[in-house]
Formats: C-alpha cells, structure tokens, sequence
C-alpha cells in the first residue's frame, strides 16, 4: 500500500553515474545526439539522445526493446529527459554507432542536442482527454516528420523546442515552447440539465475566470455568452458541463517566444501569434506550413545564440510579422484584464 | 469504537475511513476529511461526481455489502480486458507513416481501443467523456479516471500515476517489472513521461485497481500527485550528469520526498501545488513557468575564469566574439593579451558565458532562490513565478530551512486561498507586498524588477507617527 515513498537514490543510478556523482567538470557536444562529460576522476561519459514518438505513450513492447539495449549498450541504464527523449548513459566511445546503428534499423532518430530541434512534447490530446479541442500527438507528428532532418543536424541559430497542448489547460507547455501549438474550443459549455444536480455549483461558478455563469435558481446555471472565453474551467469543475467542443469549433492556436532558461532576455512565456487555424487531421497542413514559416523567418534573421524569443525582442513584433508574413488579427491584442494594457505599445519608438 | 465513514451518496462506497481519535488527534486526517467532505468527488465505483455522504456508526452500520459494490462497478467500470471490434484505422494509418517514429503505431500494439482514437479524428472531436481524480480505500491520490462518451466501443479508462525515481533514472530490470504490471493489468501501455513527470500506467479495469497499487508498491515503486497536493516534483539531472549545477537536486528531491510523502499522497491544499527544483538559472525543469514552489540554484559571488581555459578554446576555434556580443548584461570583454575580463556590477549571473565556454565556472558561495507562483492556466492565464527568497543556503541530508520555509508558505497558502486558486491567482488576489507580509518576509530590491508607479498605499493608524528629524 501507498506510503513508501520514491526508491532510493542510489536504487536507479548506472554506476558510472555513482562512480562520478558530483564530480562532473565540463561537458562537450561531440555530434548531434551525443554529448561527452568529463570528471574530475579522469573518466568520460558518453550520453546518446534518442527521440520518442510524440506525446511519450510508449507500448511495453517498445519499452523492453529500449530495456534490451540498455543492458546490451549502457549496464543496464536508462533514462528520461524532461522532454521525453530517451538517454543512453554511459556507452562506450567506440559502441556509440554500433548503438547509433541498431536505433536507426528500429526506426529511432538519435539527435536533440544543442542546436537542433529538440524533442517535441505534447500532451494526450484526442487519445485520453475529455477536454481536448484537438490532437496535439497527431500535429507533433506531422511537425517532427517534416523537421527530422533539424534533429539530427545542428542547422538552427539555437535550440528549438516545440511543445503542443490539447487546449488552454495546458499540461502539453506549449506556452513554454519556443514554438507552441495550444489548442482553442469556440463553443459554449454545455449545460445537462439531468446531470448538473451532481454538481458543486458554488465552485463552478467561482472558477469561470470572466464570471460568465451565473446562478437561475438553487440548482441551475446559465451563461453569458457574450463573456466566455472558451476555457474549459466549468467543464473541469463539473461533469455536468462536458465535454466543451464540436469540429468545426475546436481549432489550433499558435504561441512563440516561451522560454525557461535565464539567458539572453531572460524567462518568457510565449505569446499569442496565430489565434486560430481549424483542425484539418490526420497532417494539419495550415499548422505545419504556420510553424515552417517561423522557423525559417528565425533561421534567416537570428543572430547565433538567439533562442526565437530572443529574436523577436531584438527585431521587434512589427519585424516578426513582416518577416514571416503572418496576419494579425484582433484577437491577438490583449483586453483580458487590468495587466493586459501594460502588452500595448507605449512611446513611438517604431521599426518602419 | 466509533467509525466515521465518508461513503457516495448515491451507491455509498465507502472512499475513506476514520476513528474520532484520528480526527482529534492526526492532524493531516482531520484536514483531509475536512477538505474531502467540502468538496465534490467522483465515486470509483458508480462514476458518478458530487459531494459525499458522512456515515457515523460503528464497524457493522451503514457500510454497503460488497456484492452491491460489485454490481455497481460492473455496471459502468471501465474494463481494460473487454473486447474492442477491429475497425478499419485510415487515419491512424496515415499517422503511422513517415521518418518519425508514430504514436499510432505504438498504440496498435496494445490494447487500446483504437475506436476512440481514429473516431475523434475522423469526426474532429474528442470521444471521451469526463475524467477525474478518484480516492480508493488507503489509496488517497494516483488514481485517475476518463469515461467514455462512446459506450460502445469502450466504457472507460483508469490510470494509475507513479511517481518517478530520482533524475527520471531507471534500470532495465526495475523498468521490465513494471512493463509486466501493465501487461497483465493494464493496456500494456505506458506514459513514459507525463509532463508533470511521473509515470503512469494506462487503461486499469475498476476491479484491478488496488492489485496494480498493491503490485507496484510491491516493486518498490510508491503511487501519488493526483488532486489538491504536492504534485510530483521534478528535478534537473545535477550532479548526476551536470558540471553546472549549484546544489544537489536529486539529494534534495530525496529529502523532499522524505518530509512531505503525506502532502503528496494526501489531498488537502486548495489546489494543486507544483514543485520543480532546478541546479541552476538555465532551469531545464521549465521550473520558472510552470511550478507553484520553484527552487533554483544561485551563485552570489562572481563566475570563475580560468584564463588559461579560456584562451586553449579560443585558440581552438572557440567563438568568444560571439559570447561578449550575447551577454546579457555587456559585461565581458575579450583581449589576446590580458585574457577575459568581467564586470561584476552588470553580471546577472546569467549561466550564459558558464555554459559556452569551458573555462568559465559558476561561482563558490551557492544556495538556492524560492520563487513561487508560476502557472500554465490558473484563472489568469499563464504566469512566470515571481522572486520570494533570493538566496537562502541549501544544507544537506534534510535541507531543513528551506523545507521549513516551504511548509510556512503553503501553510499561508492553505489557509487565505480560495477552493480552486492556484498559488499565482491567489498573489494577484492579494497583492505581492500583502503576501509578503504573510509569509513573513523582509522584502528586498532582489524581489521586484521596479518600484510601484501608483502612490496607492494604505497606512495602518498605528504606523503614522512623529518622523521628523529630531
């Protein structure tokens, strides 16, 4: 029964990570994919970054195949990155085309590092959620299958991350990204009058972020239509209120310019550019001609070490849009509440 | 003894059970079944959502023969071993196709049902209906539940969230034992990261639920980080593989684990608390945009060059013209002669030089900094988290200043926030300088990038008094 806790420390770590823990003094990037440590005790480590099927639901067949390799390439190690990919710790100098070789015959690309496309993420989507307004795993697909080539080669100014989110909840980070699909329902909530007895009306109506819904009797809601912003919160809240959506409502928004990292102008989160594209499956071509289009706006005008957040505040949002001939729309323009003045341009300080 | 049961009120399975000297006496209990009857829950059993029923009795009262409660989850528990009709797959066909490796692909060698998947995307819609965090019996938090809005093709799905090891590490063998949990129980599929990083196991008949718990606690493996508690923190990889790191992530994550396992496996917070510790300022946890409670390891003294380093990389083709144009703060400067020169009034303590140059280390007088309110949704939109702590040591084995800052934080947290309020909408509700307070911090220049503008501040009567110079 629960209460355990998390295995030990030591319990998962490959032995040359015990062996050097702590003691790690610089790091190399020898060639997309595979990146060198060097320790204070002499020794190097070779690390091979795989990429995994986008959204990291994995079959326990593909799992054990990874399993095998770990035993026959890295003693038995593995491990996971924040962006899903899969590491080989520790493999030999001289096995790493050997290991390189066998991924490839498999059909998994080894690359993601430095200045490349990184791992792309996204959340479950049409799959497994309720809430979704669209198939994140299906876009990074279709994305990851037209930027293979910028996995495995170190072509961009500097890394490239590109998340999805299924809709504005946002457990795919595609606010985080550099590049972020997050996905966008138009419709009203439902409301099922036989179901919504079931439900926390108190909370429902506390948790709609514009106040839009509104008590009609002890045990009913309405909504406002004229002020919801489509945010699944009440679907979230109250079974009574799902699913949110319908296909030709539901549709894409693309975000850039996210970025954890405290370099260059310092953590960001992406902003809105593309406020809609409709869902088109299975290949979402309006998305990945959108997302083409500003990857190779930033190759063509970024400095090296311009990460697209970077980029855009150099060159300013009237560039980016020229650059890649983008359309801007009104929903862009921020009127959400009392912070959303501060995004409109003050001084005239323009680039004509 | 008298037992105080908390049952669904409409098929009355019991979710959690309690004595009155447990209420009186364990606190963590009496929060727990506090926050638990004020809010609405879904039943594992019946599916079905709202507020629970508390029975008060002794052992034999009130307390539903189990046959009904068998009856109840046959009739709408979801099932992993149903059979799903083979249906032609176009479009997930269509997705299996091309360099990258497919999701599709791997989804068709378990048993998913494909129905779901290939009907959202023919009909541009999702097929699944509502989905939820349930509490079995014992088991507080891991469970997740998605009913089907196609009944037909299955009726539903279960997971069971397991909170990962130390820097996301695992040994084949460990791995292999999970993979036949999920084999012999599951769909025999696994989620091999969540964002959120914990590992979860798809696809879980109602009736299997407690064997998986069982099983994987069994292997040495604990479930949690569903609902209103510390969710599964993430850690950087550190010392582990990380020259750049500024204190010991995975040791801290340990610890963390150590003191706070009845806050991540109990529900009892208004919301969900996210907690992501990074080694240093590049955050590659993505800490600074998406946790409520974010470590990041700081340097306070001045990056350290090796001169000699430096310029065996400059000679072998390093491009320093490059690093002193893209520093942040304009404050490197290159010569042949004199080697790399910094100055330390505009060093932002950045990482950037750190990690482009080999030559250049990270300071010597490390800690941490705690920033909190980082969000991806919340009420307001996405929130990056704001400074609370800029420096505080990070002691090792139990880090007990920083946790215990911690738990006052979310002791503030616990009690202002409203049902539903992520740590960052609660701070704009409040205001930063008010939280301040409550927390009881000494603000400083380090935890606001510039002074208010507005003069819009309130003086307590107690504080007007005689300032002139005497």
């Amino acid at each position: 029964m629960p209460g355990i806790g998390i295995p030990p420390l030591e319990a998962n770590l490959p032995p040359i990570v015990k062996r050097n823990y702590g003691k790690w003094i610089t790091h190399e990037h020898v060639r997309p994919g595979v990146i060198k440590h060097d320790s204070e005790t002499g020794e190097s480590c070779y690390t091979v970054r795989v990429g995994m099927p986008p959204n990291a639901r994995l079959s326990t067949h593909t799992i054990r195949l990874f399993c095998d390799l770990a035993d026959e390439f890295s003693e038995g190690y593995f491990r996971v990155t924040q962006r899903n990919s899969f590491e080989f710790v520790g493999v030999l100098r001289e096995r790493i085309d050997a290991l390189i070789a066998r991924l490839d015959k498999n059909g998994y690309p080894v690359g993601g590092t430095n200045r490349s496309l990184h791992n792309t993420t996204c959340c479950t989507g049409y799959m497994h959620c309720h809430l979704a307004a669209s198939d994140p795993a299906a876009i990074m697909k279709a994305i990851s299958d037209m930027l293979i080539g910028d996995f495995k080669t170190e072509r961009y100014p500097a890394k490239l991350k590109i998340s999805g989110s299924g809709c504005i909840n946002n457990c795919g980070e595609g606010s985080c990204a550099d590049i972020g699909i997050v996905a966008v329902h138009r419709d009203l909530p439902p409301i099922k009058e036989d179901k919504i007895g079931g439900c926390d009306i108190q909370l429902v109506i506390s948790v709609c972020p514009t106040g839009a819904i509104k008590p009609k009797g002890p045990k009913m809601v309405e909504i406002d239509p004229k002020r919801c912003i489509h945010c699944p919160a009440c679907s979230v809240a109250c079974a009574a209120m799902a699913p949110i959506g319908s296909a030709n409502g539901d549709g894409v928004a693309i975000v850039v310019g996210g970025k954890a990292a405290n370099t260059g102008d310092g953590p960001a989160m992406a902003k809105v550019v593309v406020p809609y594209l409709p869902n088109n499956p299975p290949r979402w071509p309006e998305v990945t001609d959108a997302v083409r289009n500003i990857i190779e706006a930033w190759v063509r005008g970024a400095r090296k070490d311009e990460r697209v957040g970077d980029w855009i505040s150099r060159i300013g949002w009237e560039k980016f849009y020229e650059r890649t001939g983008l359309p801007l729309s009104f929903k862009v323009i921020d009127g959400y509440d009392a912070r959303a003045l501060e995004r409109a341009r003050t001084g005239v300080r323009f680039r004509w | 003894m008298e037992k105080i049961k908390l049952c669904c009120a409409k098929c009355g399975f019991v979710i959690e059970e309690y004595t009155a000297d447990e209420l009186a006496n364990v606190p963590r209990k009496a929060k727990r079944h506090k926050y638990l009857l004020n809010k609405a829950s879904i039943c594992p059993s019946c599916l079905g959502s709202g507020r629970l029923k508390e029975v008060r009795g002794d052992d034999t009262t009130a307390s539903p023969a189990p046959q009904e409660v068998a009856a109840a989850s046959s009739a709408v528990a979801p099932t992993a071993h149903e059979k799903h009709a083979a249906m032609a797959t176009p479009m997930m066909d269509e997705l299996a196709k091309g360099p990258w490796p497919s999701h599709t692909a791997e989804l068709k060698k378990t048993k998913y049902p494909s129905g779901m998947y290939e009907e959202a995307l023919q009909k541009r819609t999702t097929q699944w209906g509502y989905g939820g965090y349930v509490s079995l019996p014992g088991v507080a938090a891991g469970v997740l539940v998605r009913a089907s809005a196609r009944p037909e093709i299955t009726k539903g799905s279960n997971f069971v969230r397991i909170m990962d090891p130390c820097g996301n590490f695992f040994s084949a063998d460990a791995m292999r034992k999970i993979c036949d949990i999920a084999d012999k129980h599951a769909y025999g599929l696994l989620h091999l990261l969540s964002t959120g990083g914990d590992l979860e196991l798809l696809g879980i008949p109602t009736e299997n639920l407690k064997a998986v718990v069982e099983e994987v606690t069994k292997i040495g493996f604990d479930v949690g980080s569903t609902g209103d508690d510390y969710r599964t923190s993430e850690e950087c990889i550190g010392p582990a593989k990380c020259d750049l790191t500024l204190y010991d992530t995975l040791g801290f994550r340990y610890a963390w684990y150590k003191r706070f396992l009845d806050d991540i496996q109990y529900p009892r917070f208004p919301h969900k608390v996210k907690c992501k510790f990074a080694g240093c300022p590049n955050d590659c946890v993505r800490g600074g945009q998406k946790a409520d409670i974010f470590v990041c390891g700081v340097f306070r003294d001045l990056p350290k060059i090796n001169q000699e380093k430096v310029a065996a990389w400059v000679k072998g083709g390093g491009d320093i013209a490059t690093i002193c144009a893209g520093c942040p703060g304009r404050c490197l400067q290159w010569d042949a002669k004199k080697g790399l020169s910094l100055d330390g009034d505009s060093c932002m303590r950045c990482m950037y030089c750190i990690n482009k140059i080999p030559g250049v280390r990270p300071g010597d007088d490390r800690g941490v900094a705690i920033l909190v309110g980082g969000k991806m949704r919340g009420k307001y939109g996405p929130m990056l988290a704001k400074v609370l702590v800029p420096f505080i040591k990070a002691v090792p084995p139990d880090y007990k200043e920083v946790f215990d800052f911690i738990e006052r934080l979310t002791e503030v947290y616990d009690e202002h926030a409203r049902k539903k309020e992520r740590l960052g909408d609660f701070l704009l509700r409040i205001g930063f300088d008010e939280f301040l307070r409550l927390v009881r911090i000494e603000p400083s220049a380090k935890n606001i990038t510039e002074p208010r503008t507005n003069l819009f501040y309130h003086w307590e009567p107690e504080e007007i008094r005689d300032e002139r110079r005497k």
